[in-house]
This record gives structure tokens, sequence and C-alpha cells, in this order.
């Protein structure tokens, strides 16, 4: 992956998981891995390993926050609260309602 | 008329059930799960200080749950874990921020582990490493194992010049004390916060040379997680593969691992630091 690609992949997961969405721009993360990216950008020719390890580490990250966010979504799909609802059961194994519209 | 008296005797079972139940509750052996403290924050913020960074929670201090003041060295590290307390919603999940989990052990040390203690630990993993146990009763999943596990093991042996060797079959194989000595040397040379990353890299890969090898940036993280359940993935091609529990398992692999590997490179960048001075 491109250091472009992982930086707009990265944001995008800060964004999903932050709690308020809206409030991107307080972001410290963010923000801290911008800056390194502009950083680095100027120098990638200097500091070639390092330009790798911190894509390395960017890839890493971006694992990081959307291995949580995938763990998260099946938790919550699967997870007991008691017993479904016919709705749900019908939901899960693919049917439909006799009063749903065909 | 039997239909009906099944149907009572049924009745009974469950009213008796649910007394049974009500008599436990009152004696309160239920099992009750500890609630998630609700978050009582609004913003997290990172400062730095004469010892490191230190995580701010509003305008309180965050602290270990020894109570002891949270500080690291390296300021990613320190807005990885403000942010990952900023991304709780109503309640603070502690057991999925792996990253402010590995930052409290080294912090606390519950168990008083030494660095000798950590090494020891590492070592006596590599006689069972994932890797060095292959079938060979099945001829596709050992050509499997073949072609993925073998070039990591190859290049464990290259970088740390030791000879590690696989198995066929369930005797473990036989690791030499100068290998050992070779692979005490490495980890020794770390510091105890940064074996401390790696012992949980190498718990949730159950492998060091997988953790060794994404640890030095060989493989990526999802690549090592594949490999680490291997077998578990080639069967998965004949029985099925079932979300709730194959694809969480590897979630959370995933998760974990980057979390260590993320802990380990964040505390052993001395040269991340340097080039700063230099610019």
């Amino acid at each position: 992956m491109s250091g472009s690609k992982v930086l707009r992949s990265l944001l995008h997961e800060l964004r999903q998981a932050a709690s308020d969405a809206n409030d991107m721009k307080k972001s410290l993360a963010a923000r801290y891995i911008r800056a390194q990216y502009k950083r680095l950008e100027t120098t990638d020719q200097q500091f070639c390993k390092a330009r790798n390890e911190a894509i390395f580490l960017g890839q890493t990250y971006l694992t990081y926050l959307s291995s949580q966010r995938k763990y998260n979504e099946i938790y919550r799909e699967y997870h007991g609260r008691g017993e479904r609802s016919v709705k749900e059961t019908a939901d899960l194994v693919g049917f439909k309602l006799p009063t749903d519209p065909k | 008329m039997i239909n009906c008296t099944i149907f009572n005797g049924m009745r009974m079972l469950r009213l008796t059930n649910i007394i049974k139940t009500n008599q436990t509750n009152s004696l309160a052996s239920v099992r009750l799960y500890a609630t998630h403290p609700k978050r009582f924050y609004k913003q997290t913020n990172v400062i730095c200080t004469d010892n490191g960074y230190e995580v701010t929670l509003d305008h309180r201090k965050l602290k270990t749950p020894k109570g002891t003041l949270f500080t690291v060295k390296s300021e990613p590290l320190a807005i990885a874990v403000a942010t990952e307390f900023d991304n709780q919603k109503e309640q603070i999940e502690r057991s999925r921020m792996h990253i402010s989990a590995l930052c409290f052990t080294v912090l606390d040390n519950p168990n008083n582990l030494t660095k000798l203690d950590i090494v020891n630990y590492l070592l006596n993993f590599v006689p069972t490493d994932t890797v060095l146990f292959q079938n060979e009763t099945e001829t596709a999943l050992q050509e499997l194992q073949l072609n993925e596990w073998d070039p990591v093991i190859n290049w464990f042996n290259k970088r740390f010049e030791t000879n590690l060797q696989k198995t066929m079959s369930i005797t473990p194989p036989y690791v030499t004390d100068e290998d050992k000595i070779r692979i005490a040397k490495h980890f020794q040379s770390f510091s105890l916060d940064t074996l401390h990353g790696y012992t949980f890299a190498v718990d949730t890969l159950k492998s060091i040379v997988l953790a060794c090898a994404v640890i030095e940036q060989q493989i990526s993280v999802e690549k090592a997680v594949t490999l680490s359940r291997l077998e578990e993935e080639y069967q998965l091609k004949f029985w099925g593969r079932v979300e709730w529990s194959h694809d969480l398992s590897q979630q959370d692999l995933q998760a974990r691992l980057a979390a260590s590997v993320l802990f380990v490179h964040f505390n052993c960048s001395e040269h991340l630091v340097q080039e700063k001075l230099l610019l």
C-alpha cells in the first residue's frame, strides 16, 4: 500500500472509531499522523529506512483500528442479548416474514 | 390427554426452575459480571513532562490500575493511549484497549517479572513454536506449510544464525544450547518494557519465529496472523467458515498483535528520536 493510501485509510478509521465523528480537528492521533507524513515527506531520500518503517507502523496502526472495528461489529451482531424476536431470527437466516412485502 | 400432561409437566418444570433461580438470587450465587466503568471525561490530551509523556482525562491525570501515574517515554505511544480512551463511547471497555493494557502491564508489572524471567519464558517457548510442528499425513496441508512456514523459519535461522529444525512427528524439535544462547542474547539486548511487548506478541501468535518476523518488518500483521492460523484456514476450506468464531478470533488476534508490534516499535525507536534532532 502506498503512503498516501495508508494516510487516507488511517484518517478514515480514526473518524469511524471516534466517539464524536465531527471532532476530528481536535483528534491528537490525526494531527500527529499528518505531522509525521509532512516531516518524512521532505526527507524521504535521506531517511529511507525510517520512511519504510513509518509506513509499516502506519499500516500496523491501520490494522489495529480496522481489526478493532470489525471485531466490535461481529461482536455486536452475534453476542447474546437474550431471546431474539421472530423478525431478527428471520433476518439472521435470510427469511422473510409473511407480513413483509415480497 | 397425554400431550396435556406433558405440557403441564413442562410448565411445572419451568416454574420450579424460576423458583430455583429466585432462591439462588437471594443467596447471591448468580454470576455477576463486572460492569464497565462509565466514561467520566469529555476530552483526552497528552502533556509532556520531565519524566515523559502523560495522558490527561479532562483535568485528571490518567493512572494505572495499581494507582501509579501513567508516564511513557514515547510520544506516539501516549497519543495512541489517549486516542483509545477518547474512542470509548458511554462505557470504558478496558478489555479491548490493548495498547493501554500493555502500557499498564509494563508500568505496574503485576507479576513482578524481571528481564531474566521473560527471556527464560521466551526461550522455553522456542521448542513449542507453532511453525516448527508440521503435518506429514495430509499432503496438501504439508505442501501449504512447506510453502508458507519454511521461508519464515529460514529467515529466522539466517537472521539469528541459529539452526532451528522443524519436526514432523509429536516429538518436539531439539534446540541446541548454542541456538538458545544466541536467541537469549538477542532478547537480552531489549529493555524490560520491550520484552513485555514481545511476550504479548508471542502469546498471541503462539510462535517466536513469526513474532520476530513481524516485529522486524519481514511480514505484515495480517500475514503473521494468517500464518499462525494456517491449519485452521486450511480446514476452513472443507468445513466452512463461521463468522462468530473464526472471523472474531482472527480480528482479535490481529488487533492484539498490532498493539504489541506498535508497542515494541515505539519503545525502541531511538533512531526516530535522533532523526528529530537532526532536522
